[in-house]
């Protein structure tokens, strides 16, 4: 730990109690400004907007919804529309426009329980290709969406009859580096890893990582898939090289314990794929960045392409509080600023300084 | 514990049992300080802390967790034990500076994003949703099985459809088409097992029409963000592919600057130097892409180029290590090149290598490692000479014998062993000489040299306040920081540091005229190293007046002078500074060389054409140690007040000389004569002053007062070859064709190499012989009929009248004989915007044949440009002219058309030729005839 100050450090730069438990926090893109969504204690939904402004985040606007929020993203909306496609606990798929949040511009009921987690791809300039919406939910679905589409989903991920049903914690796109390639990876409360390819419409790998899979993030959605994090239920999580598939060994990984507990989310950094914050269940953040290998793939003994693993190294450490960080979500247009939730009943905006000179 | 029980440990690494507890003779310092193994520190550290948080059995010691840590940080700088809980930073932690950093570029941040969310939302209004370059909609609701081995039997072909139904469906059916789609599908379904390896199929560029322009540079912005990270990970393939994408977006300088360089990795050469070459258009100046344009060049093995960018590299930042080394490689392997093929490489490159070799380390100082033989040393250690002049000062007293020369040693071991040696004997004198010299001069400047702490101690303790000889405080403290920048090569900042010591000296009236003497010397020092000779020049004569026979202002001027080429004078500055000090090597080595060039030159007697040297009074010659006559500073002080004067009457000159240069580069040469009139008024002898109004009255047509010019500049500079071309032209412009002729023979004796000036030679002594033809043989020089000359010069093919204007025009034919180069000339003109050249190009084009010119190329912007050349240049010297042409000019084909189009600003200009043609009054043309033609435009 010598030179501590050419370090990045993670500044707690504002705090706000809420009123309400956070289940997801994400920047509005190309603005200052933020949006919580969450779960009052009479069971209802809600969703606010902070502005951040003179080191203050202010509440701009409030609105409560019949059902509690559990995730949102505005991943295939457009940079002038940025509209917000939520999952709530009863199953819907709601697309908001935050200028006029009191009717949704798209609603479907996606999922018959809580939809889990949310991603979009093909917005905001992120992704060639149409926009679509992926959710899981705890009915062991994963669906795609497309907001021009409504009421059934583009794509359907489901156990065949007669099979299991697991809760799916995770969904993320990625691999959208073209009009025609994309794929969805989702992550189960068993520790399976499924990766499917949404044009030849198959599952094109699965792993298991023995605990339950908490969040998946390829470290860009838009470009052909290089890595993935998977973090887990007890503590540790593991980068995947997605560059080359073996067709036995499938990708290479490496993996880290770094937390006590759960790792409850992982976010790449937009400005800079290689770096990458976990949010733990003691309420600590830890900023790592992975390191290539010389050679990022070798021929095994067959003589097939096998992937080579990096490495992963801390960069920093910080304990925020005793409760989990539940989301965290960095600004896409300023490098350093993210936001995250706690089960505190508060949100946060920290800053992250030296990340331009890793 | 005995020591034998320790090394049992260590020579037993794998006995130690890692799942027991640790025993309790390890937590020791002897026995961690001599551990190797890694996890079994871990562990001892682990035991240690939790005796420190539970259990204390053990007992807690602090010091000893401390030493253990440290110790594992040693072994293994990123073992798992040595992560610490550290809680979350706050404002507090940061120092204020970096806080108030961070808040402020947030602000800055919020309220750009401010406006950009402003802009889009504006955007939004306009476009709702028009995205037709969506992809549609996927097949609807695809099902995918969640576990694999349903793949093969369940899987859906997504380009699967149903057969046709009906006859008219099969007319219809490509059997072609089918195949080869089952052909394809089948190859779809046995993917080879590496997946994604190959190339990614990227699109490179992106139709970014639909998006608005905060959008485009977000997108630009991050498409270059995504080849960075692709870079970095050594995929520079993809990286090349984002960066195009980038630059499909947006064009910017920093995506072709990488662009450029991951060209250079994936050994793309001519791709690369296209990049370069795009990036130094946007901004000549970009060291990167000078440093990759080299390496480009270096790989395409044209040294010479790649020397020529490093060399504008260093010049900038002398200090970047890159360009250095690249320039060693590239000069070794010159070498090589020359060693090997010495046969087919013509002597003249390898001379210009020299002087390029030259130029390399006047630029670059602080270059290591740069091998240096012959002809270059001795033009380097006078440029030490200057650099060390900081630094030995602080040592004149004698005392700092040995530091100096350590320091001069430190320099000194990467330049040829002799020639530092002698060097550094020299130097020290030199530096001793003028302590002493000082020290002699004045009373209370006498501490000018010995006091100055001059930031040059290699930068240790830097005492900028430091009091330097008479000088108040805040100016020496601007000299003292001029020289610190001038050590670290920053020459433009320590000029400025110079310039505002100078200019609060004359302020503040003090009289001391060594400190001033410095202040010039140094400033001429960093003029120097600009590549400013003029300048140094300047400065080194007003230090010298100050201080006649100085040293250093002296070697200064006789460097500046010598990359002027002015040999003759700096010989003679070069022999005085030998008067001076004998043991100048550098100045013995350029004494050496200039004589051998002079002979070159001038011949054999080349002694003759020197100016007088001066001689050196005994008091002045450095290993002598009688005082200066105290006669000569007061005489010094007494001219002091009168150079004071000057000195403002200097600035407001050089201001003039600026502004009318200025004018000429936009052509507009009347502004500029009253310019440069104004600067003689100033200063009546200063040669470039005439040479530069000549110019604008050969541009104006003014043969006469050019001619008048050009003597006067003689007058003053009897070898001037500018002046000399000038003249001649002037007196083509008269006609004299024999007075040109011997202008430009003169011209040719002194720079056998002006080409110009050859072909001038060859025109005029046609046309010489023409006139003399053309008219009676008794007077040869006189009245020639004009429209005869014309006729002749009409003749002349075109090239004659292209070498006949140079400069901004040089390449506009203004004598066009048919509507091709009409059409050249015109485009050339209006490329320039140079309404000047068109109105000359009006002027001799008769107006009748305009519309035959126009006529293929008559477009809006091209009536608009003549409209405007007619108002600005022509209308004034003859509006006869401008109307005949204006009463042609509507004749030309498809001209109503063309008038159709003209856009608004145009039209204005139009208008207002019409205005002022209308008020002027003429024998040619009534009012009302101009009203009738305006009828015919508007």
């Amino acid at each position: 730990m010598s030179a501590p100050l050419s370090k990045p450090q993670i500044i707690a730069h504002i705090q706000k109690s809420l009123n309400y438990t956070v289940f997801d926090c994400k920047w509005i893109p190309s603005s200052a400004k933020f949006v919580c969504l969450g779960n009052f204690p009479r069971g209802t939904g809600v969703i606010q907007i902070y502005e951040v402004q003179h080191g203050d985040a202010q509440l701009i606007r409030e609105v409560e919804k019949p059902k509690p929020i559990k995730c949102g993203t505005f991943g295939a909306t457009s940079l002038q529309q940025r509209h917000i496609a939520t999952g709530d606990f009863d199953g819907n798929l709601n697309i908001w426009n935050l200028e006029m949040p009191d009717i949704p511009v798209y609603n479907v009921k996606a999922h018959k329980e809580i939809v889990n987690s949310i991603d979009g791809v093909g917005g905001l300039g992120i992704g060639d290709g149409a926009p679509e919406i992926v959710t899981g939910s705890r009915d062991g679905t994963v669906k795609v969406w497309d907001p021009r589409q409504k009421d059934s989903p583009v794509a359907n991920m489901e156990p065949m009859e007669g099979e299991t049903k697991r809760d799916c914690w995770t969904v993320a796109f990625g691999h959208a580096f073209n009009d025609q390639d994309r794929c969805v990876c989702a992550g189960y409360d068993n520790g399976d890893i499924k990766l499917f390819d949404l044009r030849n419409m198959s599952l094109r790998w699965e792993t298991n990582i023995k605990n339950g899979v908490c969040c998946v993030e390829f470290d860009r959605k838009d470009i052909n898939m290089n890595k993935l994090v998977a973090t887990s239920l007890e503590g540790k999580f593991h980068v995947f090289d997605m560059r080359t598939q073996h067709p036995t060994k499938g990708f290479a990984s490496v993996s880290e314990k770094a937390h006590k507990s759960t790792v409850w989310q992982v976010r790449h950094l937009p400005q800079n794929r290689d770096i990458f914050m976990t949010a733990g269940g003691a309420g600590n953040l830890h900023l790592w960045k992975y390191e290539y290998p010389a050679q990022r793939n070798k021929k095994d003994v067959d003589g097939v392409d096998v992937g080579v693993a990096g490495s992963v190294s801390l960069l920093q450490n910080v304990t925020l509080s005793t409760q989990p960080i539940a989301s965290l979500d960095w600004s896409p247009d300023k490098q350093g600023l993210c936001v995250c939730s706690g089960f505190d009943q508060s949100v946060r905006v920290l800053i992250t300084t030296k990340l331009n000179v890793l | 514990m005995s020591a034998d029980a320790f090394s049992s440990h260590q020579n037993q690494p794998t006995t130690v049992d890692y799942t027991g507890k640790v025993p309790v003779e390890h937590l020791d310092y002897d026995y961690i300080e001599k551990c190797k193994d890694v996890k079994y520190l871990e562990k001892i550290l682990r035991a240690l802390r939790y005796n420190d948080v539970v259990s204390g059995e053990e007992g807690i010691y602090p010091h000893l967790i401390q030493f253990c840590e440290t110790h594992l940080e040693k072994l293994d700088p990123r073992s798992r034990a040595l992560r610490k809980e550290n809680p979350v930073a706050t404002a507090a932690s940061l120092s204020h500076e970096e806080w108030s950093q961070i808040v402020d570029e947030l602000n800055t941040w919020q309220e750009e994003t401010k406006k950009n969310e402003a802009s889009l939302r504006h955007q939004l209004t306009f476009d709702d949703l028009v995205n037709e370059n969506i992809p549609p909609v996927r097949r609807s609701n695809s099902f995918v099985p969640l576990s694999q081995n349903s793949i093969t039997k369940d899987r859906k072909n997504p380009t699967k459809r149903a057969l046709p139904r009906d006859y008219r469906e099969w007319d219809k059916f490509n059997v072609e088409n089918e195949c080869e789609l089952i052909d394809g599908n089948t190859a779809n379904n046995d993917p080879p097992a590496s997946l994604n390896t190959g190339p990614p199929q990227i699109k490179t560029n992106v139709d970014a029409s639909s998006w608005s322009q905060p959008e485009k540079l977000l997108l630009a912005n991050r498409e270059k963000d995504k080849g960075n990270e692709a870079f970095r990970a050594n995929e520079y393939e993809e990286a090349v592919a984002y960066y195009s994408r980038s630059l499909s977006i947006a064009p910017s300088v920093a995506a072709y600057n990488n662009r450029a360089q991951a060209e250079i990795k994936l050994k793309q050469w001519d791709k690369a130097m296209e990049d370069c070459q795009k990036v130094l258009e946007l901004e000549p100046r970009n060291m990167k892409a000078l440093l990759r344009r080299a390496t480009v060049y270096k790989h395409m093995g044209n040294f010479q180029m790649a020397a020529e960018d490093l060399r504008m590299v260093l010049m900038e930042e002398p200090q970047n290590t890159a360009a250095t080394q690249l320039l060693c490689q590239i000069e070794s392997k010159n070498k090589e090149c020359q060693r090997e093929g010495k046969k087919i490489i013509i002597q003249e490159v390898e001379e210009e290598d020299d002087s390029m070799n030259e130029e390399e380390q006047t630029a670059c100082p602080v270059q290591p490692s740069q091998p240096v033989g012959g002809e270059e040393s001795s033009a380097t250690p006078d440029e030490r000479g200057d650099m060390g002049n900081a630094q030995k000062k602080p040592h004149g007293r004698g005392d700092g014998g040995p530091h100096s020369e350590s320091n001069n040693s430190h320099h000194g071991h990467w330049r040829s062993k002799g020639s530092s040696d002698k060097y550094k004997v020299s130097q020290e004198k030199v530096a001793n000489g003028s302590n002493k010299r000082g020290s002699t001069a004045s009373v209370p400047g006498d501490q000018s040299g010995s006091s100055k702490p001059a930031g040059g101690n290699t930068g240790e303790t830097v005492n900028l306040d430091a009091p330097c000889g008479a000088l108040p405080p805040p100016l020496s403290r601007l000299k003292n920081e001029g020289n610190l920048l001038f050590k670290n090569g920053q020459f433009a900042d320590a000029l400025g540091k110079y310039s505002e010591a100078i200019q609060g000296y004359t302020e503040s009236g003090i009289d001391s005229p060594d400190d001033l003497c410095v202040l010039y010397s140094n400033r001429a020092a960093c003029y120097l190293k600009d590549g400013n000779s003029q300048e140094c020049i300047q400065d080194c004569t007003r230090a010298l007046e100050l201080q006649p026979f100085s040293l250093k202002p002296l070697l200064r001027r006789a460097m500046a002078y010598e990359s002027l080429e002015r040999y003759r004078k700096a010989y003679v500055d070069y022999k005085t500074v030998l008067q001076i000090d004998m043991s100048v090597q550098a100045a013995h080595d350029s004494v050496n060389r200039i004589t051998r060039m002079l002979i070159e030159q001038d011949g054999p007697d080349w002694r003759e054409q020197l100016p007088e040297i001066p001689l050196v009074p005994l008091s002045a010659q450095q290993h002598r140690r009688e005082e200066l006559p105290s006669a000569e500073v007061l005489q010094a002080r007494a001219e002091k007040a009168a150079r004071d004067a000057e000195r403002r009457a200097e600035v407001r000159f050089t201001t003039l000389k600026q502004e009318g240069n200025e004018f000429v580069k936009k052509g507009q040469h009347q502004d500029a004569v009253g310019k440069y009139t104004e600067c003689l008024k100033l200063k009546p002898d200063e040669c470039a002053i005439y040479t530069n109004r000549a110019l604008c009255y050969l541009k104006l047509e003014r043969f006469t007062e050019a001619k008048q010019d050009c003597d006067a500049a003689l007058k003053l500079e009897p070898t001037n070859k500018k002046a000399f071309y000038r003249r001649a032209m002037a007196n083509k412009g008269l006609k004299d064709y024999v007075a040109c002729s011997s202008d430009l023979q003169e011209v040719l004796q002194q720079d056998p190499n002006v080409q110009e000036a050859e072909k001038e030679l060859e025109e005029v002594t046609v046309l010489l012989r023409q006139s003399l033809a053309d008219s009676s043989p008794a007077k040869p020089r006189k009245t020639v009929p004009i429209t005869e000359v014309e006729g002749d010069e009409d003749m002349t093919p075109a090239p004659n009248s292209e070498s006949s204007c140079r400069g901004d025009n040089s390449t506009i034919n203004l004598q066009p004989t048919n509507a091709y180069e009409f059409g050249q000339s015109l485009s050339a003109a209006r490329f320039s915007r140079n309404t000047a050249a068109c109105a000359e190009l009006l002027a001799s084009t008769p107006p009748e044949t305009l519309p035959e010119f126009l006529s293929t190329h008559l477009d809006g912007h091209t009536v608009s440009f003549i409209m405007q050349a007619l108002d600005s240049h022509l209308l004034e010297k003859d509006p006869n002219l401008v109307y005949q042409h204006l009463n042609h000019l509507h004749t030309t084909h498809r001209f109503s058309v063309v008038l159709m189009l003209l856009e608004k600003d145009e039209r204005r200009h139009m208008t207002q030729l019409f205005e002022h043609l209308s008020a002027v009054e003429s024998t040619e043309f009534s009012k009302n005839d101009v009203q009738n033609l305006a009828n015919k435009y508007i």
